[in-house]
């Protein structure tokens, strides 16, 4: 595929003008508002609900509240993937009434939905309505909720414990240790944040009673996954639901799956016969979007003499909040069980998974989903390995790192790693970052009074293999011409109108701007996945190549009829077919337009294809200065070196590497959703108390490309839209731990916050 | 309930509004311009920034009717006899913008700027843009349209 290289982007146009459409533009004649009343508390028993003081409020049309749940049998979430441990055991997965009935289990949890004419009147009769509870005692800390003396969450789940998983050989990794010239210990964890797109959720919810069936107005990820998971815990049949899916504010995997507030938009419509629309405020969301991360983690890295590794054994300890999310399993369990060797070739590894409920907000996925959680920990072990050891870092990596002969490679806890070149990728960063000259630069720091510190981190991560085992992509021409591409994916900001009718328009030899991209149009009967782990252009994107080459096959009878000839002695390119003398000519779009009275056109197709997970890889280097007077990091520099397999856009793919090193820097620095470890209170529950990256965090990026085709679709793609995010929590991580250790200090964790690292910095002095 | 006149991209409106309708609901929701956008509720992220008499305020933390006789300029009313303004010409151009949520505000905010300060430092851009939170660029090519913008303001 050739580049395409663009700065600007074919959605661009109406976004920079006001003219783009988000889930809150949308307004249905004579709607409705709601509210919702949310828990104050983190954990207690519900005794009575009265709503009728609510009713009597200026506008209010109706209160609906755990009962109206309960009636409806809106409990059952769906959850995409189950796990089963080596004894049999599953996943528990208790229910979820879309209003709490009986129990709060969380700050933030809906208990009551106010309907009204207008959203402030909706708002207003909030406090009105009167709720008893009755407290119980709260763990928001996942030690607190599996201590004998916590109490339990779930009548239905002894001890917290949602399951034990394992992967991996523990019996080899055992005598691997025994046999070790060095073992390295870790422990440390990925903090619990939130995603905070810039747009807030919304749904418009309506209900045609004649037709039984629901018209839901929202932003996604996709169009069929969420219509599954609404139908699956609504018990709504799929296709008496009618989702309205235009511009995504951002979603980062926190738009993935289905949420309480959809059903219970749901029961309000079908009772009150008029559209009901709810807009979240930004403080709502923090206590009730599906937060991210959040895993504890423990590493043993066992080594030779030589520094070869032996064996690693990690444990994990995932909060996943008060309820099992569709899509927060498998992130921390799959995606990081595929990885957990990292790039290395370490022949024994172990790994024990504890899953437990907190009296917190439901985890999900968040951009990377388990993916920068494992490379964290694992990038971090070897760091401090080769502190241990006295080996330069990149030497130790080196050493270790899985060779070019050994590709494709199986990873003993489940990953097959399509070819990688590690090596390639950390020998074009060296350079790239001065890691030679380093030292000079700690030197000339230090005299300035700074700390300046250098990491690395080499990564890899596997994409989405998909919910639907295929993807389907249609092709269609409308009745002016035009081609239009149908797709399920929905971009939240990916680019992909641009770079998926790059894909269509370059495979047929047209231009761009004569094809059009529409995703999860309702109506459109194709199925495949939603838009998330990095899946999209590798998979759909590919599909559209195969509906493009198909498109040509299709024509080609048509064609050879146009031009009196025998469809054998027809030639395809540069978007025309021509006789082999090239004396008959007839363009593609021209044979399209001579049949555009003929319904369904004929050259309409639906193509498919089934493209599995991908394995983006690459090498980040992060040099950071810190002001030991202020605890406050700098970051100096961030060199990135990527394959993300062919690219089909350079703009593009660098504006995700560029957001996904900054949301990593984010959650290094500062982003960390807060709970009080009594009160289960939610203390960061604005933009005013959770960090967000703000302009200057990362001046810039210095980016390089080291792509290594994928062979595993037909564009050679990766992936990139999480890769940024996997690599920068290590390597700034491991920066911050260089400028520090000469103090003695070894065992930091995220968020290095000014004020921990201050902390550190004067206790390292005391000592 | 408090009648009000205001002109809004050159065009007078005159609406009845209740005293605690904030000026960014006003523009969405009674003057259907949903170019602005609500991204939070403590005027931390910017996304509903617009121009009152040719500063850039955040519409969410101003009642409409303190906005009475003024001039109001939002993201629909940047471009200009078909051609777009310099600021969303460089957000293009420079892939600034990825959803595009917090785009309205951040070229608002940045056209604001370098109307003030035309020759912006980079400190003085970090500063200038506090209030302005984006999630999907990590800013850098946001800074980038910045300069890109302020060059040909400065030229044009």
């Amino acid at each position: 595929m050739s580049d395409t290289h663009t700065a600007s982007r074919r959605e661009d146009l109406r976004l920079i003008t006001g003219r783009g459409r988000y889930a809150s533009d949308w307004n249905l004649p004579g709607q409705l508002h709601a509210a919702f009343l949310r828990s104050d508390r983190a954990h207690a028993e519900i005794v009575s609900v009265n709503a009728a003081p609510a009713l009597e409020r200026p506008g209010v049309v109706a209160v609906f509240t755990g009962a109206d749940a309960i009636a409806a049998g809106y409990t059952r979430f769906p959850l995409m993937a189950n796990f089963t441990n080596r004894k049999g055991a599953s996943l528990l997965k208790p229910e979820r009434p879309v209003l709490a009935h009986g129990k709060v289990r969380f700050v933030g949890e809906a208990v009551a939905l106010v309907v009204a004419e207008s959203a402030l009147a909706a708002h207003d009769a909030l406090d009105a309505i009167e709720i008893e509870y009755r407290e119980l005692s709260a763990s928001v800390h996942v030690d607190d909720a599996l201590a004998s003396s916590a109490s339990q969450l779930h009548v239905d789940v002894p001890g917290n414990l949602s399951l034990e998983w394992e992967a991996g050989d523990d019996a080899a990794v055992a005598k691997a240790f025994e046999q070790a010239a060095h073992v390295t210990r870790i422990k440390i964890g990925t903090t619990r944040v939130v995603a905070s797109p810039m747009e807030p959720r919304s749904y418009v919810v309506s209900y045609d009673a004649a037709a039984a069936s629901y018209d839901v107005y929202t932003s996604a990820q996709g169009i069929s996954l969420l219509r599954e998971q609404i139908a699956t815990l609504t018990g709504v049949p799929a296709e008496k639901l009618r989702l309205h899916l235009r511009d995504v504010g951002g979603s980062f995997g926190q738009r993935s799956g289905v949420y309480p507030e959809h059903a219970a938009l749901m029961i309000a419509t079908k009772k009150l016969g008029r559209p009901v629309k709810w807009v979240s405020t930004r403080s709502e969301g923090f206590l009730s979007d599906a937060h991210g991360r959040a895993i504890q983690m423990s590493g043993e890295l066992a080594l030779d003499h030589d520094g070869r590794f032996l064996a690693a054994r990690y444990e994990f300890t995932c909060d996943m909040g008060a309820y099992l999310t569709p899509g927060g399993p498998s992130g921390h369990l799959r995606n990081v069980a595929k990885c957990m060797t990292g790039v290395y070739r370490t022949p024994a590894l172990y790994g024990a998974w504890k899953v437990v409920f907190t009296n917190a907000a439901p985890i999900s996925a968040y951009r990377g989903a388990g993916r920068p959680d494992i490379a964290y920990v694992v990038e971090r072990l070897v760091d401090k390995a080769a502190s241990e050891l006295k080996i330069d870092r990149a030497e130790l990596r080196r050493r270790n790192f899985i060779p070019l002969d050994a590709f494709p490679y199986k990873s003993p806890t489940g990953g097959v790693y399509e070819l990688s070149d590690f090596a390639g990728c950390l020998d074009k960063a060296l350079p790239a970052a001065d890691w030679a000259g380093f030292e000079r630069r700690r030197e000339a720091a230090r005299k300035a009074g700074k700390l300046r510190g250098i990491g690395l981190a080499v990564v890899i991560e596997g994409t989405g293999a998909g919910q639907y085992p295929q993807d389907q992509v249609a092709l269609e021409f409308d009745a002016q011409g035009k081609l239009s591409i149908y797709t399920t994916t929905l971009s939240g900001g990916q680019g992909h109108e641009t770079t998926f009718a790059a894909v269509v328009a370059q495979t047929l030899g047209v231009a761009p701007e004569a094809v059009t991209l529409r995703e999860s149009v309702l109506g459109k009967e194709i199925i495949g996945n939603n838009t998330g782990g990095s899946r999209a252009l590798v998979a759909t994107g590919s599909v559209c190549k195969l509906a493009a080459q198909k498109l040509i096959e299709r024509a080609r009878p048509l064609a050879a009829e146009a031009l009196e000839l025998e469809p054998s002695q027809l030639e395809y390119g540069e978007g025309a077919f021509r006789s082999r003398d090239c004396e008959k000519v007839i363009g593609l779009l021209d044979l399209a337009q001579k049949h555009i009275s003929k319904n369904p056109h004929p050259l309409n197709l639906i193509a498919e294809g089934a493209f599995g997970s991908t394995f983006p890889n690459g090498c980040h280097i992060a040099e950071v200065e810190i002001d030991p007077d202020t605890g406050v990091t700098e970051i100096v520099s961030y060199v990135a070196v990527d394959d993300c397999g062919n690219v089909i856009n350079h703009s593009i793919v660098e504006g995700q590497v560029h957001g996904g090193v900054t949301q990593g820097a984010g959650q290094v620095f500062g982003e960390h959703a807060v709970y009080d470890r009594d009160s289960g209170q939610l203390l960061t529950g604005s933009f005013s108390d959770y960090y967000m990256p703000r302009a200057g965090l990362i001046r810039e990026i210095h980016l390089s490309e080291h792509p290594v085709p994928s062979k595993l679709n037909v564009l050679g793609a990766k992936g990139v839209g999480e890769s940024g995010c996997t690599a920068s929590l290590p390597t700034l991580a491991n920066a911050t731990m260089d400028a520090l250790r000469p103090l003695g200090i070894q065992d930091l964790d995220m968020p290095f916050t000014p004020s921990k690292v201050w902390h550190a910095i004067q206790a390292a002095k005391v000592k | 309930m408090t009648k009000i006149e205001l002109t809004v991209n050159s065009a007078k409106h005159t609406r009845e509004v209740e005293d605690r309708t904030l000026l960014v609901d006003l523009l969405r929701d009674h003057l259907g311009l949903t170019g602005t956008h609500i991204g939070c509720d403590t005027s931390q992220c910017g996304c509903c920034t617009v121009h009152v008499n040719g500063r850039a305020i955040k519409s969410c933390t101003m009642l409409a009717v303190q906005a009475r006789g003024a001039q109001i300029v939002t993201i629909e009313g940047m471009a200009k006899d078909g051609r777009l303004h310099p600021v969303q010409q460089a957000f293009t151009d420079c892939h600034g913008l990825q959803c595009g949520f917090c785009t309205p505000g951040m070229i608002m905010a940045v056209a604001a700027l370098l109307n003030d300060n035309p020759h912006p430092s980079d400190a003085e851009i970090y500063h200038g843009l506090e209030g302005n939170l984006c999630r999907c660029t990590g800013y850098i090519n946001i800074i980038k349209a910045v300069k890109q913008s302020a060059g040909v303001l400065r030229n044009g």
